[in-house]
């Protein structure tokens, strides 16, 4: 899942907030009790403060800078006695397995782990830098990295509490958007593409000259979704025309412009994110689809369903939409030693294996291939083609960080699709 | 002196969430994580997001007119649906329920007890192709219903408005239909007036205010409304004003303009709430 659903908002800290409070009682002001309220963090630079912060891309790789105010935890502590690691992610998206194990693990430490979740990296964001929930490790994707390191929310990784890196495939640990691993873990990785129903669609849509065009086919008209992701969404408009995910040029947003109208007005798509529930039960005959979300269908398959009528398609060279989320310690973590071991546990085979199973994902695990996904029964044959290989990483584009204009003309695109204009 | 109880009612939960959109409607963007920063001072009101919005509501540009005239068109049509199904039920509770008001009540607003959103998602599944609403369409197979009520259609929309605001309008317009005193309709059919003449020239005018009152509680909450849409279409087709809002508060950058839908809703809304207090307060008037 990529930015859209993963979303941002000043910070109002209760610490400020008191402070203002106590303001406005000596001071009638409200304006002046309301400013009190709203200092946002001093390392974002205020409301008029320029950027400073660099926009990785593969071709631009980031090597973040570890800022004497921020340092990495000290090697060879002992983890925190009665500590509880919170996670901060999204709905369904660790296997509580995986917390149960990691508790048996450090049980002579009385360890805790807390799953709390958000609708989307707007709120996270949000209540992260207002520090009104407590977050030890946090879920969000590469393209918000450079706003949390520039804001000092998260703290840098010492890599001798993780050693379990060496189970993932190697370009993570020298990722273009965080050089030599400072800040982050890979979680897991997925492609976008579309997935179907064999008996609900006729035509093989992997064998199309365009497989992209399925979804503009007037057969299928209100019975396809696309995702409500803005950079997901445009970004399969993009590919339709051989253009790049992050197309920034007048002519090219004009031509994604045109072809959503289009899809809007001739097949009056459902664009939400519930395709994998959706297309199981037929509500929907074809759909845009997370690579994670398609090999989760099956579970959603009516009784008496078989799941052998899924198929998902992603292009075979690689050449489409590729992205990983990842796993980071938030600065103001209060027990860091067990959250960078909890970031290692879920590296550990077994437990990324048994995550992969509950939340569909696919962690970038090298002993991961197609073909052991499928004699394992991992996944059905039918639904091979969502397993991620790391050659997309070479092949595939991702969705980079844009800059602020480009992204408002973006939002702008997808804000007249969704007001359905 | 007894009036600061209200006050500061109306202080803390309408003037202050009120400035509080304004400022954001009209404060700028944090650098670096894009999001809104509030404007405090009026002074240093930055009109533009509210201006986009404006811009973009009518002419060539205005792709946020279709939605908002889409939404008039959905609240228009489901609150006269609401209020022909209400007015005929509380009529009838309050005339005729007798002893048995506290029970037909208790069942009215039974659906109370479930959560909007989970009365909808049963929907979700009742409208199903294949689903219960289809089959007793089809009475039992006989004429095969294959309706896709879920496809994006305006109708199922409104019809979803119109079931889950329908408990809202019944409550207030019995409590208004139940204080009519019975005297004055006997009053009425002794002074030779017909059923129907005593229901058009002292029932009907009577309960205008209750009429107004129930009207003005399922329109304000249907224009906002943003979920019904979602559960039960999806598509951008039926997109109502609740959507554009809902829409710009899960896009970066764009929550300034969610606050300036609000900040629009609001005076849009200003005009039959005025026009409510009017009508009733002359009627009152006209009452002493």
């Amino acid at each position: 899942m990529s930015e859209e659903l993963h979303r941002s908002h000043p910070g109002l800290s209760r610490r400020s907030f008191m402070r203002g409070t106590a303001g406005a009682l000596a001071l009638p002001s409200l304006a002046a009790f309301l400013e009190a309220c709203s200092k946002t963090p001093a390392s974002t630079g205020g409301a008029s403060a320029a950027p400073t912060f660099s926009v990785a891309s593969p071709t631009n790789p980031v090597k973040w800078d570890i800022p004497t105010t921020n340092k990495a935890i000290a090697s060879g502590l002992t983890p925190e006695q009665g500590g509880t690691v919170n996670i901060y992610t999204y709905v369904d998206y660790v296997d509580p397995e995986a917390l149960k194990s990691f508790e048996a693990k450090y049980k002579k430490y009385n360890a805790k782990v807390v799953i709390t979740t958000f609708e989307d990296t707007t709120e996270a964001i949000t209540k992260i830098r207002a520090g009104s929930v407590n977050v030890d490790i946090y879920n969000p994707s590469y393209d918000q990295l450079g706003k949390l390191v520039k804001a000092e929310l998260i703290q840098p990784l010492n890599h001798d509490y993780i050693p379990n890196i060496v189970n993932v495939w190697p370009e993570f640990t020298n990722p273009f958007y965080d050089q030599e691993w400072r800040y982050t873990i890979p979680y897991v990785v997925y492609t976008t593409g579309i997935a179907w129903r064999t008996d609900l669609v006729s035509i093989d849509v992997g064998s199309l000259a365009n497989p992209y065009d399925a979804l503009w086919d007037p057969t299928f008209a209100k019975k396809l979704s696309v995702l409500d992701d803005y950079r997901t969404c445009m970004g399969m408009v993009a590919f339709r025309n051989k253009l790049s995910p992050n197309a920034t040029s007048a002519a090219d947003l004009e031509v994604i412009h045109k072809q959503l109208t289009l899809l809007n007005s001739t097949m009056s798509p459902k664009v939400n994110v519930t395709d994998y529930q959706d297309l199981p039960t037929g509500a929907v005959s074809i759909c845009q689809a997370w690579s994670g979300d398609a090999i989760n269908m099956q579970s959603y398959m009516p009784a008496g369903k078989s799941p052998d009528t899924l198929r998902y398609w992603f292009p075979s060279d690689g050449k489409g939409a590729i992205d990983n989320d990842l796993l980071v310690v938030t600065k103001a973590s209060k027990s860091p030693v067990l959250a960078h071991l909890f970031l290692d546990h879920m590296m550990e085979y077994e437990v990324a294996m048994g995550n992969f199973s509950a939340v569909g994902y696919q962690p970038p695990q090298t002993k991961i291939t197609p073909e052991t996904l499928v004699a394992d029964e991992f996944i059905p044959k039918n639904l091979a083609s969502a397993v991620v290989l790391p050659a997309y990483f070479d092949a595939g584009q991702r969705s980079l960080e844009l800059s602020p204009a480009d992204d408002q003309a973006w939002q702008q695109i997808w804000q007249q699709f969704k007001a359905g204009a | 002196m007894f009036a600061w109880p209200g006050i500061l009612w109306l202080a803390l939960l309408f003037v202050f969430p009120l400035y509080v959109v304004l400022a954001l409607a009209f404060g700028s963007l944090d650098p670096i994580f894009r999001s809104p920063v509030p404007a405090w001072n009026p002074l240093q009101w930055d009109a533009s997001q509210f201006t986009y919005v404006l811009q973009h509501l009518v002419g060539d540009d205005g792709f946020f007119g279709p939605a908002i005239f889409r939404t008039f068109v959905f609240v228009i049509i489901a609150s006269i649906g609401c209020l022909a199904i209400s007015y005929p039920v509380a009529y009838f509770v309050s005339r005729f329920g007798g002893r048995r008001k506290a029970l037909i009540l208790g069942l009215l607003i039974a659906p109370f007890w479930i959560s909007y959103m989970m009365r909808m998602l049963a929907w979700v599944n009742l409208l199903q192709t294949d689903g219960l609403v289809n089959k007793a369409l089809s009475v039992g197979g006989i004429f095969p219903v294959h309706v896709a009520w879920l496809d994006g259609r305006p109708t199922t929309v409104v019809l979803g408005l119109i079931y889950g605001y329908v408990p809202y309008m019944i409550l207030p317009l019995y409590s208004g239909l139940d204080r009519i005193q019975p005297s004055l309709l006997e009053a009425a059919r002794d002074l030779g007036a017909s059923r129907w003449a005593t229901f058009r020239r002292v029932t009907l005018p009577m309960s205008k205010p209750a009429v107004l009152a129930s009207l003005l509680l399922v329109t304000l909450p249907m224009v906002g409304d943003y979920f019904t849409n979602d559960l039960l279409s999806g598509s951008p087709s039926t997109a109502m004003f609740g959507n554009l809002i809902n829409t710009a508060i899960q896009v970066p950058a764009q929550q300034g303009q969610g606050a300036a839908f609000l900040a629009l809703m609001f005076v849009v809304l200003l005009g039959p709430m005025i026009y409510y207090i009017r009508a009733t307060s002359r009627q009152e008037g006209e009452t002493v």
